[in-house]
């Protein structure tokens, strides 16, 4: 397979079709779409981790002027609906044994698991009418002891959550070999072990999620416009599945979405609630989250703790490196939940490099929380945040350089391609040169001065850096489809889901570019079961890759059949004709043809040779990816640590990526920049909180700290692009993510190489001033 | 329920209001200006920054009838009189740096932009910073955001 060339406009920094309504206050976010005589719905959420519903009570509600419906799970076991389910990849023991998962419906019967769990949905004319008589319903509960943590969670003696989970555990998993590990661990001069926690954590779009439904009675046919970044996979879900009305009989769109970094793709109860409603009322229904709501019910990210072992020999070479993690789910099974601590941070285990032998085993218990679910690099982040951890950590302990312990054991350009110890397919990159053009991007030279200017504040410098590699995942299937309007308009349709990521504008530039139209032309639908057969949506960094791929591979086609049109025209062999800047031209003669008068003669038999019908430019096709691609980079990171009081502040951000072929470098940059802010706020302030009795200590924005314009440094971003993949026709690796792949560990290690003369050489995140301080103080106490 | 009258982006209304109504409430749904947002319930978020007489508020910590009599801006009037497919110069400055992703933070950043730098023409990146500390943004790490305001500026101050 031939990797893309730029041309056309094909990488060039190209900006966004989207702004123009963005930014004048047009965009149609969720809250934005209201339809005719809509009804408003709020949701009652359960106050209690874990408890018995003994009864409730909404007569009161009921008889509030201009509430029209209270639906309990009374009402749901009536219907006899389905459940959730769960669509993780890996769903069997070590044992082979099946996967435990519980009835996950929309709504609590009989019990309620975690705090903010949907009890009761109330429909009235107005939210006003709403919030009083969410206040009217009356809920009984019988408490029963809970458990939030999932190291408690799997001791014997600890609550039950399920029945059918003893010690609470859904799942357990293992990958690599054992048998080698040890072997590797046997062999090794050192063995240096870190526990550690990769802290719980949400994703926090500034858009809170929320749905409006309407059901035509006419046709039997349900709509559901909703901020989600997922509307194929979930629309089966929730048609098939659940409510069992056929997904034929659900039109699933999504208008713009203010956000979702991984927490609006799964499928979510309230969705299908108030699709309930609307059948029930024969009339719209509306539902927003607030803000409040948001931090209970939104799916929550991260949270394993793990025990990280690294062998290596006196010289610093690797070994062997060994995983054990608890992850967290929640109280239910997420849309892909049990992936995450499974599989998904398994894979990339040892990122980018060599080891003799890598084993990875993961228990995944239940706890009376909110359930878990992707969020941004779902279990690679966790994967690099233990491998970049431990090297700093083991250097530490060994009085190594942990620059110098990279440089010495990455893995070698010339091995690759190559299957890592975890059975990844890592094609292509050149590690060693991310590495070097790493360093050189973050100025070494400069820094002994830097540390200077920092101490004469009083201050401690650290610098830190993470080698991170990843994977993309996702649906593997996109589809792409053009369609010729004859008013001049093209039509471009992909089942792909973009939040803020600029797919209306990269995937027409890249349309644009194949066909050398002017991109104002090009008109782009998503997020719309009605403008695309099929679609994957949104998730492991699968936009450009998949979609863009199949982009291409229609942009292709649509090329191929002009070809014979401008072949039938000039009478001449197709093989003859050369496609160049949006032009057919046959070389040696003045026969020209443009790509628009193709299009314009495709229409007319006349101009059609035998073998194509009108319409014939009109395609639609599907690209399949075959195995995932694998980004990877440096991140390189300083920071000043205020002793007295443990503050960090980040000094200095560089990072270098391989992301294969970068097709526009503003939007390349603006996904590793948000990425990056995502991962230093995981390092630095975010922390979802639980108390013991399965209350949210972190329920707002008061509590949950997200970073702000003044917590960040100033990124410096290149980029390796010598690696294009062949795995896919673009050649690009996937840039979603990475950038909170690499950053934690970062971060993490900058301060505790500021940190080392006091002999702190781990902090768990996020290292607020308080634990930073703390850390300082208790290792003073030591020495 | 009490009448209240503002002028908003140049035009005067009057509308009955709840007292209960909030002044975003109030523009979103009474007025059907929906480019001021509303992402969080504690003033922290900023997606809902309009003017009030000529200073930035957060439109969800305001009750309409406090807004009775009041000048209001929002982020549908900034480009209201120019030609059609002309941006602000400060939209205009986030749309080159990039300074947007998803949007929804959007109209209350340029809101935010555009005030602090007509009260103060010459404000540098530290003051950039400080200026939008009541504004969060979840996708861009607020790099190109920071660059968009200083273009912004410039190209405000002419």
């Amino acid at each position: 397979m031939a990797t893309y060339v730029a041309r056309n406009g094909i990488g060039e920094r190209q900006r966004r079709m989207e702004d123009f309504r963005f930014l004048t206050g047009h965009g149609t976010y969720i809250d934005d779409v209201n339809l005719e005589n809509q009804a408003y719905a709020m949701v009652l959420r359960s106050p209690e981790a874990h408890a018995d519903i003994t009864s409730i009570d909404a007569s009161e509600a009921l008889a509030l002027d201009g509430v029209l419906l209270v639906v309990t799970g009374e009402d749901w076991k009536a219907a006899g609906y389905g459940t959730i389910p769960t669509k993780s990849g890996v769903r069997n023991f070590k044992n082979g044994s099946d996967m435990k998962e519980p009835p996950h419906h929309a709504i609590a019967i009989d019990r309620v698991r975690y705090v903010g769990q949907p009890v009761a949905l109330v429909v009235a004319e107005s939210l006003d009418i709403c919030r009083d008589a969410l206040e009217l319903i009356e809920v009984d509960y019988a408490s029963l002891p809970a458990v939030t943590h999932q190291s408690e969670a799997i001791k014997d003696g600890a609550p039950q959550i399920w029945d059918i989970a003893p010690n609470n555990i859904c799942l357990d998993f293992e990958l690599g070999d054992e048998e080698a590990q040890k072997k590797a661990f046997a062999a090794a001069d050192h063995i240096i072990t870190l526990e550690l926690v990769n802290n719980r954590v949400t994703a926090a779009p500034i858009e809170p999620r929320g749905a409006v439904a309407d059901y035509d009675a006419a046709t039997g046919k349900y709509t559901l416009w909703n901020a989600s970044q997922n509307i194929h996979a979930n629309r089966d879900i929730i048609a098939d599945n659940v409510l069992k009305i056929g997904k034929e009989n659900l039109h699933h769109i999504a208008p713009d979405v203010g956000g979702g970094f991984g927490g609006k793709n799964g499928v979510y109860q309230e969705p299908i609630l108030i699709l309930h409603a609307a059948g029930q009322l024969k009339r719209p229904v509306k539902w927003i989250n607030d803000r409040a709501e948001s931090f209970l019910s939104d799916t929550h990210g991260r949270d394993q703790v793990s025990s990280v072992q690294l062998a290596l020999d006196a010289d610093g070479t690797f070994r062997g490196l060994r995983t054990e993690t608890v992850g967290n789910l929640g109280a239910f099974c997420g849309t892909v939940g049990p992936f995450t601590p499974t599989g998904g941070s398994s894979r990339t285990q040892g990122g980018p490099f060599k080891f003799d032998a890598i084993y990875y085993t993961a228990i995944a218990p239940f706890t009376n929380t909110c359930p878990l679910d992707p969020y941004r690099g779902a279990g690679r982040p966790e994967g690099s945040y233990q491998m970049d951890r431990i090297i700093d950590f083991a250097a530490a302990k060994l009085g190594m350089d942990p620059i110098e312990l990279r440089r010495k054991n990455l893995i070698p350009a010339a091995d690759l391609p190559m299957k890592s110890p975890m059975g990844l397919d890592i094609d292509c990159g050149n590690f060693p040169a991310v590495f070097e053009q790493t360093m050189q991007l973050s100025d070494r030279e400069g820094y002994a001065k830097r540390k200077e200017a920092t101490e004469a504040k009083g201050l401690k410098r650290g610098f830190g850096v993470c080698m991170y590699l990843e994977c993309t995942g996702g649906g593997p299937k996109e589809e792409a489809k053009v369609v010729f309007r004859d008013d001049g308009k093209v039509e471009l349709s992909v089942g792909t889901a973009s939040t803020g990521m600029g797919h209306e504008t990269v995937f027409a530039q890249l349309l644009a570019g194949h066909l050398g139209l002017p991109m104002e032309d090009i008109e782009f639908h998503q997020s719309d079961t009605d403008a695309t057969s099929m679609g994957g949506g949104h998730g492991g960094s699968r936009g450009l890759e998949v979609g863009g791929s199949a982009v291409t591979q229609t942009s292709r086609q649509i090329i191929e059949v002009g070809r014979k049109i401008a072949a039938h025209r000039f009478d001449v062999d197709a093989a003859k004709v050369d496609f160049e800047e949006g032009r057919f031209h046959v070389p040696g003669t003045n026969h020209t043809m443009t790509i628009r008068d193709a299009i314009d003669a495709q229409n007319d038999p006349d101009n059609l040779p035998d073998d194509l019908e009108p319409g014939c430019m009109n395609i639609t096709s599907v690209f399949e990816r075959g195995i995932i691609s694998i980004p990877n980079g440096g991140h390189a990171c300083e920071v000043e640590v205020d002793p007295d009081t443990g503050t960090v502040k980040v000094d200095g951000y560089w990072v270098v990526d391989d992301f294969g072929t970068i097709v526009n470098p503003m939007l390349a940059d603006g996904q590793v920049m948000g990425g990056i802010a995502q991962g230093i706020g995981q390092a630095l302030m975010e922390n979802i909180v639980y108390d013991e009795s399965g209350q949210l200590v972190t329920g707002s924005l008061m509590d949950y700290a997200l970073p702000r314009a003044d917590d960040m440094p100033k990124m410096v971003i290149g980029y390796y692009e010598d690696a294009p993949t062949e795995k896919n026709i673009l050649g690009v690796k996937g840039a979603g993510e990475a950038g909170c792949v690499g950053a934690p560990p970062a971060v993490v290690n900058a301060v505790c190489d500021a940190l080392k003369e006091y002999g702190v050489h781990h902090i768990d995140m996020p290292l607020t001033p308080e634990r930073v301080w703390r850390a300082i103080q208790d290792a003073k106490a030591e020495s | 329920m009490p009448a209240i009258t503002v002028r908003v982006n140049g035009l005067e209304v009057t509308k009955e209001v709840d007292a209960r109504t909030l002044l975003s409430t109030f523009i979103r749904e009474q007025l059907k200006l929906t480019g001021t947002h509303v992402g969080c319930d504690t003033s922290q978020c900023g997606a809902c920054v309009v003017t009030l007489n000529g200073k930035t508020v957060k439109s969800c910590a305001v009750f309409a009838w406090e807004a009775d009599g009041a000048d209001i801006g929002t982020i549908e009037g900034l480009s209201k009189d120019l030609p059609e497919g002309e941006l602000h110069p400060m939209q205009a400055a986030f749309r080159e740096h990039h300074g947007l992703q998803c949007g929804f933070c959007t109209p209350g950043m340029v809101m935010t932009a555009v005030q602090m730098v007509k009260n103060n023409p010459d404000i540098d990146e530290d003051g950039i910073k400080h200026g939008l500390e009541g504004n969060i943004c979840r996708c861009t790490g607020y790099q190109n955001i920071i660059e968009a305001v200083k273009t912004g500026a410039k190209a405000m101050r002419g």
